[in-house]
């Protein structure tokens, strides 16, 4: 195995790995803010990266600018998907609670799932686009510049939610909330609009991450629920309420799935789940969980 | 709550459906095979919905790994099947495998509160259909895994209706048992109950033992019914969230909630299926949000069905 191919595993693990902790981010701030189980966040994916190809397709924007006009859209899609499916069930038991959310989110999974499925009848199921730049040669190594660009985009929108949860008021509210609901509570947090607006930039992240994949792979309206449970994984891992644990758990199913899958294909898909079972057993609370 | 003993003739319905039931297979009407069959999967889903809820409903733990069990049994069975094993010892093999299964992830998962336990338990479906995918030599792959075939609608229309009744019938017992009430005392709040010195380890791994006999065996039986399974059908999503959605639909925590669930969720199915052409999946999907929004505690705790519930001496203390 040489050098280059060594450099190509890294290069699309890591790429993998940083797309599934952007969405993972944004599971990962909805739970930690409200608490649900949100079932349909993988739908809100492949929802972004549905409209992220009509764009491209129909309309001929470049892709790379749909990444910044996409997510927007979904921030509001979020945040009224929590106003009038999410809100409702706040005042109900705990574990009555959880079951709602449960329901809840899954019939809407199931429903914009068979949606995108029935508006997509007739035209390609897998939607991609096929773009393409040339490659960037350093010395003897071939770099897929398209990959590192879109690392670039990905670091952007990791480090622009880092800033919004460490500097303005909004996000530190979110912080807030997540580490005690009734503390933000008493120190007068509005944690009812808190929970709208983490919905909101949740489902941003989701969309963000699928207008990425339809760029460098593909997306099609069966993908949701199986990527929601890989994100379930990723959060799991990394710790919930730990941001840091969520990159980093996205990074290591990225970077395993990329290795494992190159010597043995049938069992890169598997090493997550492996990987998330042999964690939980040394550490109950993920790696960077409290 | 005093019980009044349910009138004579708010037995009837019942009394008449049960019989129906009972009787159909001698019906002679041609169309009592279509009707065998599609009760027979009804039976298997109200089944898995039941087990499920011994967990969800009264141990408040959401599983949504419990169809992983159901899985088991249905590869110990076909595997064992091939290689000569009776039916009888498949299904004992089964029960064995999962129980063993329980016990041993029972101990880390269950280290896991509230929706940290759901996230592991869901990704064990995952995990399980990888890796019966990959084990080629065992399971057959993603090709699947076939048995010797053979009509065996009748005997298999009796045997999940009566592990059916057998599951309503644990799920009862349960609940009105010392371990019931520990299991409902670490649902209401599991910090506190075990301060008072409720077991609460020991009790959390029964419990899921428990409830997996019955999806172990109800998986031999598919296989055995079916002749073909394959790792992304009994260890499918979809087959893992029905049971679930069946359960808190009808109302997690009674006894009569599963099935109440499962005949509206699956009859539903079989009346969107065949009425509409396009989109099924979101009707359903819009029934159960319906249902999460505004029918916090399910079907079985809706006030006229709890009065209708009540004349038949079905109604429970829900505590």
């Amino acid at each position: 195995m040489d050098l280059q191919a060594i450099l190509q595993l890294v290069i699309n693990g890591v790429l993998g790995g940083a797309v599934y902790s952007l969405a993972a981010l944004g599971l990962a701030l909805i739970f930690g803010v409200s608490g649900v189980l949100n079932l349909a966040h993988g739908e809100f994916l492949m929802l972004g990266g549905f409209f992220a190809f009509l764009g491209y397709d129909r309309l001929g924007i470049n892709p790379f600018v749909l990444v910044f006009i996409v997510p927007p859209v979904f921030f509001v899609l979020g945040y009224a998907f929590e106003r009038v499916m999410i809100r409702p069930l706040a005042l109900r038991k705990e574990h009555v609670r959880l079951a709602s959310a449960t329901l809840v989110t899954l019939g809407a999974a199931l429903i914009f799932e068979d949606v995108a499925a029935f508006a997509s009848l007739g035209t390609e199921f897998d939607k991609s686009i096929g773009y393409f730049i040339g490659s960037l040669t350093v010395g003897t190594l071939v770099l897929p510049s398209l990959k590192l660009i879109m690392f670039g985009l990905v670091v952007l929108l990791m480090a622009q939610l880092a800033w919004f949860l460490k500097y303005t008021y909004v996000g530190l509210a979110v912080q807030a909330v997540t580490q005690s609901r009734r503390g933000a509570q008493l120190s007068g947090v509005n944690v009812a609009a808190i929970n709208g607006i983490a919905f909101g930039l949740g489902t941003f992240l989701a969309a963000a991450a699928g207008a990425l994949e339809v760029i460098h792979s593909s997306v099609n309206p069966l993908v949701g629920l199986p990527l929601t449970l890989k994100y379930l994984c990723i959060i799991v891992m990394g710790g919930l309420g730990s941001f840091a644990g969520v990159t980093l758990g996205g990074m290591i199913i990225g970077l395993s799935e990329s290795i494992v899958g190159y010597f043995t294909p049938a069992w890169g898909q598997t090493v997550a789940y492996l990987l998330l079972v042999g964690i939980l057993l040394i550490r109950p609370k993920g790696l960077l969980g409290r | 709550m005093r019980r009044h003993p349910p009138t004579l003739r708010a037995l009837l319905l019942p009394g008449a459906v049960v019989l129906g039931v009972l009787a159909l297979p001698w019906l002679p009407a041609d169309s009592r095979i279509y009707y065998m069959q599609e009760l027979t999967m009804g039976f298997l889903y109200a089944g898995l919905a039941q087990s499920y809820d011994l967990v969800g409903g009264l141990l408040g733990y959401i599983n949504l790994g419990h169809i992983v069990f159901f899985g088991l049994g249905a590869y110990t069975t076909g595997i064992l099947f091939n290689l000569g094993v009776p039916l009888i010892g498949g299904l004992a093999a089964s029960i064995l495998v999962a129980g063993a299964f329980a016990a041993l992830i029972s101990i880390p998962f269950f280290r896991l509160r509230g929706a940290y336990f759901s996230l592991a338990t869901f990704a064990l479906v995952k995990l399980m259909e990888h890796v019966t995918d990959n084990l080629r030599d065992l399971t057959g792959g993603s090709s699947g895994l076939k048995i010797l075939a053979g009509n065996r609608v009748l005997p298999m229309y009796y045997v999940t209706l009566a592990l059916l009744a057998a599951a309503m019938a644990t799920s009862w017992a349960v609940g009105r048992s010392r371990l019931g009430l520990g299991m409902k005392s670490i649902r209401e709040d599991e910090g506190v109950a075990r301060d008072f010195g409720v077991p609460t380890t020991r009790i959390k791994a029964q419990a899921l033992v428990i409830s997996t006999v019955l999806p172990a065996a109800l998986g031999g039986l598919f296989t055995w019914y079916i002749n073909f399974i394959n790792p992304g059908e009994v260890f499918g999503l979809k087959l893992a969230l029905q049971p679930v959605a069946m359960a808190m639909l009808g109302g997690s925590g009674l006894v009569i909630g599963p099935l109440i669930g499962t005949a509206f969720l699956y009859g539903l199915e079989e009346l969107i299926w065949t009425r509409f052409e396009f989109l099924q999946g979101a009707m359903l999907g819009l029934v159960v949000v319906l249902v999460g929004l505004f029918m916090p505690g399910g079907i079985a705790r809706l006030k006229g069905v709890e009065r209708a519930l009540e004349r038949l001496g079905l109604k429970e203390d829900d505590s």
